[in-house]
């Protein structure tokens, strides 16, 4: 992997500076694996839980060394027509039809059927070329010529049998095509694989990635994250809005707030001109965070003592 | 420091995480990427290229702080001075002792592990042995002998120094008993495991000890990922199938012949759909506590299952399984709290007739039953003709008796009766057993 910012990726703590200078905060754990995975030019399979910036940390590599982000979405029922190249039919069919006349000069002059498919034969595999591929993500994050970042996004929702397409371009960044060959990746691209953990994900993919398991983030990190995404929200606010949020996460509900709602419920309190946190406040607020009906019951139940408690928390 | 990540792996192997030679391979880049200077970060390294899920993230973490934890002979704290003053050549290790040279110690005792080779220690049992191999070759012989020699002095001096010595003696043998200990831990899991998850695939369900249960909980969740895994493929070929050139041919005559849409061959398979009907008395209580786990457990996207349980009378039991976690609803069953089941005499007629009075419209002719008892019907009406209509309504019906075969029809069994209406009817009174029957459901 050769690439214009490298020097970043040279040590745990330059990765950690450049993440923060792309406004992710990312912890020490989060830092070191991704500086291994880049020195020994393997895929790093992400999990966590929903929300905790899985997607967001394959973009903000792509940022820090200003490489172009290539994205496949996974889902079910994805194949390799749609992750890896697709022969371009209709360009195909539209230049036999132009070339007809041109094939008739080209067996002008044969006298026997066997000729004329000895004359085709010298002009084989003209149509399977790489004029008629189309390159999908995976192919075209192959074909990147200064590197790339590839995001593989939720491989848990594709079906096994992608799962056994992936395996190949992951260990020897190459994919196969029978009519042309294998073609092998110009520069390697740095691979995110995300995955939310719905399905158990095959061993043999698993082997060849590196392993990176993102939690949610505890008090200290998350302010920094509000600070530097959020700068307009005041210390106090910031404190007291986190020690909520972490609250809510040891309640027992159906859909953990995630960081990304964290953010939005700062920016929400921001609009508002919020001061500090309230029970009101909260309580007309709570659906920017909570998006079950039942949760927001859950939440609304312990409301005061909550409130109280990360009001103290974060310092009147 | 290659020898110690090498070790560090395969200790990491008995803690029951599957390392490839190609994540060991990454695991050795990895650590000469960082350096091992940073004990945080080559942790996080190694984690990363060698545990793949979070059960095994865990085991990596235990493993890694039992590891790294036994790096220097424990200081003891003796204030005591051995002293050298002696008219007898004394044997190394004594020498070792009363200078209390740790670091000499040290590499006498790795030498020691070296010779005995604890690392191949695979029962709790030859802990024994390794501690005396090592001890041995240490040189405790020589070490005996020279307390023994100088209790044969009498003089205070000697006395003195023999009564030291001992306690040296006794500390020496608590380090190295120590050390086998942890290396028995590290290194002696895995077989030990697996000998455990052999035996109790095959013990009688019914003599399990409740110290158990929890390493079966594991081995059933395994068995039901393997089930799981073997039927979502099954479920794939359905989906490809052949091409069936005469359904192509005549859907493409409108399209002269040219094959537009083509039209697959295509093997249907039903997800299977279950009744399982337990008997809940006491006599069956651990088989059906572990078959029901074994059903919820597959995913609910194979297997489609609505559950019954009877004891004196018949309830329905699936809402109980959609509320709470599979664990916690087993053992909410086989108490009875909150639901509304007697637990008196069990009475197969009767729960036969009300299954047969409220809810006979759920057997379709998909429906696999399955009827989990030993039929002892405390010489009750055993409604064999309800048992017949079930099964006639029904895809089949599966009797599984955890009485071993000679048992059935003795006393006031009444599986000799029933066994006419049930198209499979089997002993099941271990884990292997319940695979079995669960396999030949999907």
């Amino acid at each position: 992997m050769k690439v214009l910012n490298d020097q970043v990726f040279s040590s745990v703590e330059s990765i950690q500076q450049g993440f923060k200078d792309v406004e992710y905060i990312c912890s020490k754990h989060i830092a070191t694996t991704l500086y291994v995975a880049y020195n020994l030019e393997k895929p790093v399979l992400v999990e966590g839980p929903a929300g905790v910036g899985k997607t967001d940390l394959a973009q903000r590599a792509a940022a820090v060394l200003h490489l172009p982000l290539i994205r496949l979405q996974c889902y079910e029922g994805l194949d390799e027509s749609k992750a890896i190249y697709e022969w371009k039919y209709g360009k195909q069919l539209l230049y036999t039809q132009i070339l007809k006349d041109k094939l008739k000069d080209i067996i002008k002059g044969t006298n026997s059927l066997a000729e004329s498919i000895k004359a085709l034969h010298k002009y084989d595999d003209i149509f399977f070329s790489y004029e008629f591929l189309e390159p999908r993500p995976l192919l075209m994050a192959l074909q990147q010529s200064g590197g790339a970042v590839l995001l593989i996004d939720e491989v848990d929702k594709a079906d096994e049998e992608f799962e056994a397409f992936l395996l190949e371009a992951l260990s020897d960044f190459q994919v196969s095509i029978p009519e042309i060959g294998t073609i092998q990746a110009e520069c390697k691209p740095f691979v995110f694989l995300t995955s939310n953990n719905t399905k158990e994900l095959s061993d043999a993919l698993k082997r060849r990635c590196l392993h990176l398991f993102i939690p949610f983030p505890n008090a200290k990190m998350e302010r920094e994250i509000i600070q530097i995404r959020v700068p307009e929200v005041s210390e106090r606010l910031r404190r007291q809005l986190v020690a909520f949020i972490q609250q809510v996460r040891k309640l027992d509900i159906k859909k953990m707030p995630s960081i990304s709602e964290t953010i939005d419920w700062a920016r929400v309190l921001l609009v508002l001109n919020a001061e500090k946190l309230d029970v009101e406040t909260v309580k007309e607020t709570l659906h920017v965070f909570l998006k079950f009906q039942e949760d927001i019951g859950v939440v609304k139940e312990h409301l005061p003592e909550m409130t109280s408690n990360a009001v103290k928390e974060g310092g009147e | 420091m290659e020898q110690v990540l090498h070790d560090f792996i395969s200790s990491l192997r008995s803690f029951g995480v599957r390392i490839s030679t190609s994540e060991s391979i990454d695991a050795f880049r990895a650590a000469e990427l960082v350096g091992y200077e940073d004990r945080e970060i080559l942790k996080t390294s190694l984690s990363a290229a060698l545990a793949k899920t979070a059960v095994e993230e865990e085991k990596f973490n235990e493993c890694f702080a039992l590891f790294f934890s036994f790096n220097s002979f424990p200081d003891n704290e003796t204030e005591h001075i051995l002293r050298a003053d002696s008219q007898h050549p004394v044997s190394p290790l004594t020498r070792m002792l009363i200078s209390q040279s740790h670091a000499e110690l040290m590499a006498s005792l790795m030498e020691a592990v070296e010779e005995a080779q604890t690392n191949e220690i695979k029962f709790f049992t030859q802990k024994g042995l390794y501690t005396h191999r090592i001890l041995s070759h240490m040189g405790i012989d020589g070490l005996d002998r020279d307390i023994r020699l100088f209790r044969q002095e009498n003089t205070p001096g000697s006395i003195q120094q023999a009564v030291q010595l001992q306690e040296a003696r006794d500390r020496l043998f608590e380090n190295v008993r120590g050390f086998v200990e942890r290396e028995h831990d590290l290194y002696a899991r895995a077989p030990t495991e697996d000998m455990m998850e052999r035996y109790l695939k095959n013990a009688k369900l019914g003599e399990l000890e409740k110290s158990d249960y929890d390493r079966m909980y594991v081995i059933v969740r395994k068995m039901a990922k393997r089930l799981s895994d073997i039927y979502s493929r099954r479920m794939r070929s359905f989906r490809r199938g052949h091409l069936d050139a005469r359904k192509t041919l005549r859907k493409n005559m409108a399209y002269e012949g040219i094959p537009f849409d083509i039209k697959w061959k295509k093997k249907k398979i039903d997800r299977p759909d279950v009744i399982v009907i337990c008997d809940v008395s006491r006599s069956v209580a651990t088989v059906v506590r572990f078959f029901l786990l074994l059903v919820y457990s597959l995913n609910k996207a194979i297997i489609k299952t609505r559950s019954f349980i009877f004891c004196s009378n018949i309830i329905e039991a699936s809402s109980v399984f959609d509320d709470y976690p599979v664990q916690e609803a087993v053992a909410k069953l086989q108490t009875g709290t909150g639901l509304d089941i007697e637990l008196g005499s069990t009475d197969y007629g009767r729960a036969f007739l009300d299954f047969r009075k409220n809810w006979l419209d759920a057997v379709t002719r998909k429906t696999s039953v399955i009827i989990l008892g030993d039929a002892r019907n405390n010489y009750g009406d055993p409604q064999t003709a309800t048992l017949s209509l079930i099964r006639k309504r029904s895809k089949r019906v599966i009797w599984l008796n955890p009485e071993s075969r000679a048992f059935w029809g003795t006393g006031d069994s009444e599986m000799k009766k029933y066994l006419p209406y049930c198209n499979i009817a089997r002993e099941c009174n271990t884990l292997s057993h319940l695979e079995r029957a669960i396999d030949s459901l999907l």
